[in-house]
C-alpha cells in the first residue's frame, strides 16, 4: 500500500455532486500539482483530505491508515499540514508566536497548562526562518506583513508541524514575480524532505515545480502525468489550457 | 516595549494588589460587619477573574457564570445545613414542613463535611465540563454560546425555585450555624475568613495568570484569532474551550462556596441572570483582557452599588448602563485601556528597546514568556 491514496471519493451537497469518483495517489518525496478550471473541485478535495468536510463515500488512506471522516486535528496530528487559499495566520500575534503555536508537539490542553517552552523550538525556528527569510520580521504582528510574507509565514507554520504531507492551496496567489521566484526555490527545497500537493492555476508556476500533474474536471480525474504529457493531452487542452490561451 | 505588557511588571502589580488587600483587615479595626462586606468583595473578584479568563482570554462570552456560582453556593449551604442536623433530627426543618419523610438521596453525601465541600466544587466543574464539551464539540460559539448559557442559567434557576421540598424554593437555605471545620468554627466576621477568601483568590489568580502565559494560553489566543486555523495545526479546539470554560466555572464555584460561608444564606437569586450579567459588566468596565483589571472592575462597580446604589435606587442601574455603553464604545479594552495607552507613551530607557523599537511600536500585544 502506498504513502497516500484516495479511492473513489465522492462528495455531494443534497443532489449536487461536487466530487465524482475521484481517485489518485501520491508517491513519497514528490510534488504533485492539482490543476483544473474553476469549480473542478480542487479545494473541496483538499477539504475532504484534511477533514474540513466529510466525504459522502470513498476512502482516503495515509501511511497504511484509513483517515476518512477523521476530525481536522486528528488528521493534522497524523502529519498532514495545510496552507489555505486565503492565507490564514493569527493576525494579532507576532510572527514568532504564530510559529510557536504551529510547533505542535504537545496538543493536550491540560498538559499545556504546565508547559511554557517547547523543547526543540529554537532549532526548528532557525530552520524555518532560513527557509522563509522571515527572520527580520520575527517580532512584528502578522497582521501587518505584506501579502507575500503572509503566504510564507503560513507555509512556515505548516512546516513547523513537521508534516509528512503538505497541502498547499494556491501558494503564489497574489505574489509578485520576484516573490514567486522565491517560493519556487522554497518548494523545490522542500521536495527533498517532504511530499507536497499544490493546488495551482498558474501553469508557468506548475511547470517549474511539478513532478506530477493531476488534472481535475467536474469533480473527476481527467488526466495524470508529467507536465509534458499533460500539455500534450488534447482533452486537457480543451477543458483547461484552451480556456487560458 | 510597553511596560503594561512586561510580564515581570505584571507580576509586580499583582503582588502589590494582594499585599494591599492582605493589609486591609489591620485598618478596618472593630467594624466586623464592614470586614465581612469586604470579604465578600473577594467573592466578586473571584467571579470577575473567571469571566476575564473565559471571555477576555478564551474569547468565550459566558452569560451563565451564575450556574457554577449558584451550584457551588448550594453545595456549601447544604453542607452547612447538614452540620446542624443529627441522628435525632436528620432532616432540615423546611423538608418536614414540605412533608418529606426522609432525607432525599442527593442530600445524603453532604452529611459529611469533607465530601460536601468537594462536591460543592466537583458538581459545578462536572456540569461545566459536560455542558461545555457538548456545546463546543458541536462548534457552538460566540453569541450562540452566550445565549445557551443564559438559557441554561434560567432553566437551573427555575429548577431550584420549583423544587420547594428539596431546596426550600424561593426562601433558599439559611444554615443556622457557621461552617465547622473539625473543631474549628469559621467566623465569617473575622479577619481569618477575610484572609482565607483572598488567599483563595490569590491561588486562583496565580493559576489563571500561569494559564495565560503557558502554551495553553498561547493556543487560546490563537483560537480567539482564528479557531479554524488552530484545528488544522492539530489542536482539539473544543477541548481547549471546554478546559477554559471549566476552570472559569471552578473559580465561580469556589466563589459561591465562599459566599455562603460568609453570608450563611443562599437562594435562587444566585441564578438571577441580572447577577451573571453584572459579572460581565465588571470585567467589561475594568478590562476583560486583564485579570487584575477585571477584579478591580468588580470592586469599582460593587463599591459603587453599595454606596451609590442605596441613594440612587433604580437610577443606579440607569447610570451603570450608560457608563457601560460609554466604556464599550470608547474604551473597548475597559478602563485599564487608559493605563495601557498611558504607559505606552512612556519610553523605557532599556537597552533592548533600541534594537527593535520599530517592531515594538507595531506590536500591540504582549509576548508570553518574553
Amino acid at each position: 500500500m502506498g504513502f497516500f491514496e484516495i479511492r473513489n471519493l465522492r462528495k455531494s451537497f443534497d443532489t449536487v455532486s461536487v466530487i465524482n469518483d475521484f481517485s489518485m495517489e501520491l508517491v513519497e518525496l514528490t510534488l504533485c500539482c492539482l490543476v483544473g478550471p474553476n469549480g473542478a473541485g480542487k479545494t473541496t478535495t483538499i477539504d475532504l483530505i484534511t477533514g474540513r468536510q466529510k466525504p459522502t463515500s470513498g476512502t482516503i488512506m495515509f501511511i497504511e491508515e484509513d483517515i476518512t471522516g477523521f476530525d481536522e486535528h486528528q488528521i493534522a496530528r497524523r502529519g498532514i499540514g495545510r496552507k489555505f487559499q486565503v492565507p490564514a495566520v493569527f493576525r494579532d500575534m507576532t510572527v514568532r508566536q504564530n510559529l510557536e503555536v504551529a510547533f505542535t508537539r504537545t496538543t493536550n490542553p491540560l498538559k499545556n497548562i504546565f508547559r511554557f517552552r517547547e523543547p526543540g523550538f529554537a532549532g526548528k525556528l532557525d530552520e524555518i526562518l532560513t527557509l522563509t527569510g522571515l527572520g527580520p520580521r520575527l517580532n512584528v504582528e502578522a497582521g501587518i506583513l505584506s501579502h507575500g510574507e503572509t503566504q510564507w509565514l503560513e507555509i512556515g507554520m505548516v512546516l513547523m508541524q513537521n508534516p509528512r504531507l503538505l497541502l498547499l492551496d494556491e501558494p503564489v496567489a497574489g505574489m509578485t514575480e520576484s516573490e514567486i521566484e522565491k517560493t519556487v526555490g522554497i518548494l523545490n527545497d522542500l521536495k527533498k524532505t517532504n511530499t507536497l500537493m499544490v493546488v495551482e492555476h498558474d501553469m508557468s508556476f506548475v511547470r517549474r515545480i511539478a513532478d506530477v500533474v493531476v488534472v481535475m474536471h467536474m469533480g473527476s480525474l481527467l488526466a495524470k502525468g508529467t507536465i509534458k504529457d499533460i500539455e500534450a493531452d488534447r482533452r486537457v487542452r480543451e477543458v483547461y489550457l484552451g480556456e487560458e490561451a | 516595549m510597553n511596560l503594561f505588557h512586561n510580564v515581570r511588571a505584571q507580576w509586580l502589580a499583582y503582588a502589590v494588589f494582594f499585599i494591599v488587600l492582605a493589609l486591609v483587615p489591620l485598618f478596618v479595626g472593630d467594624d466586623v460587619f464592614l470586614l465581612n462586606q469586604l470579604s465578600m468583595y473577594g467573592v466578586y473578584a473571584m467571579l470577575a477573574l473567571g469571566i476575564s479568563l473565559c471571555w477576555g482570554f478564551g474569547g468565550i462570552l459566558n452569560l451563565g457564570q451564575g450556574i457554577p456560582f449558584g451550584l457551588g453556593a448550594y453545595g456549601m449551604a447544604m453542607t452547612m445545613q447538614m452540620q446542624t442536623q443529627d441522628e435525632y433530627n436528620p432532616m432540615p426543618p423546611f423538608m418536614l414542613n414540605n412533608s418529606l419523610t426522609e432525607l432525599p438521596w442527593f442530600w445524603v453525601p453532604f452529611g459529611n463535611t469533607t465530601v460536601g465541600i468537594i462536591l460543592s466544587i466537583a458538581i459545578p466543574a462536572l456540569f461545566c465540563a459536560i455542558f461545555g464539551w457538548t456545546m463546543f464539540r458541536a462548534r457552538v460559539s460566540g453569541p450562540f454560546f452566550a445565549i445557551m448559557t443564559l438559557a441554561m442559567l434560567s432553566a437551573i434557576g427555575t429548577l431550584f425555585l420549583g423544587m420547594q421540598p428539596y431546596t426550600n424554593g424561593a426562601n433558599g437555605l439559611s444554615p443556622p450555624r457557621s461552617l465547622q471545620l473539625g473543631e474549628l468554627t469559621v467566623d465569617p466576621y473575622s479577619p481569618g475568613s477575610y484572609w482565607v477568601v483572598f488567599g483563595l483568590l490569590l491561588i486562583a489568580t496565580v493559576i489563571a495568570k500561569l494559564m495565560t502565559l503557558s502554551r495553553s494560553g498561547l493556543v487560546a489566543r490563537s483560537i480567539r484569532n482564528d479557531a479554524e486555523r488552530v484545528r488544522f495545526l492539530g489542536y482539539n479546539v473544543a477541548a481547549y474551550e471546554t478546559m477554559i470554560y471549566t476552570v472559569s466555572g471552578i473559580f465561580a464555584a469556589v466563589a459561591g462556596a465562599c459566599m455562603v460561608v460568609l453570608s450563611q444564606y443562599v437562594s435562587p437569586d444566585q441564578f438571577d441572570p441580572t447577577f451573571s450579567l453584572m459579572m460581565v459588566v465588571w470585567a467589561g468596565i475594568g478590562g476583560r483582557m486583564s485579570l487584575l483589571a477585571a477584579m478591580l472592575g468588580a470592586f469599582l462597580i460593587q463599591g459603587g452599588q453599595s454606596y451609590l446604589g442605596d441613594e440612587l435606587d433604580a437610577t443606579w442601574y440607569l447610570f451603570l448602563g450608560t457608563f457601560f455603553i460609554l466604556v464599550v464604545r470608547f474604551l473597548p479594552k475597559g478602563l485599564v485601556g487608559l493605563v495601557e495607552s498611558g504607559l505606552g507613551r512612556i519610553r523605557i530607557g532599556s537597552k533592548r528597546n533600541d534594537g527593535d523599537s520599530a517592531a515594538s511600536e507595531v506590536s500591540l500585544n504582549p509576548q508570553p514568556g518574553a
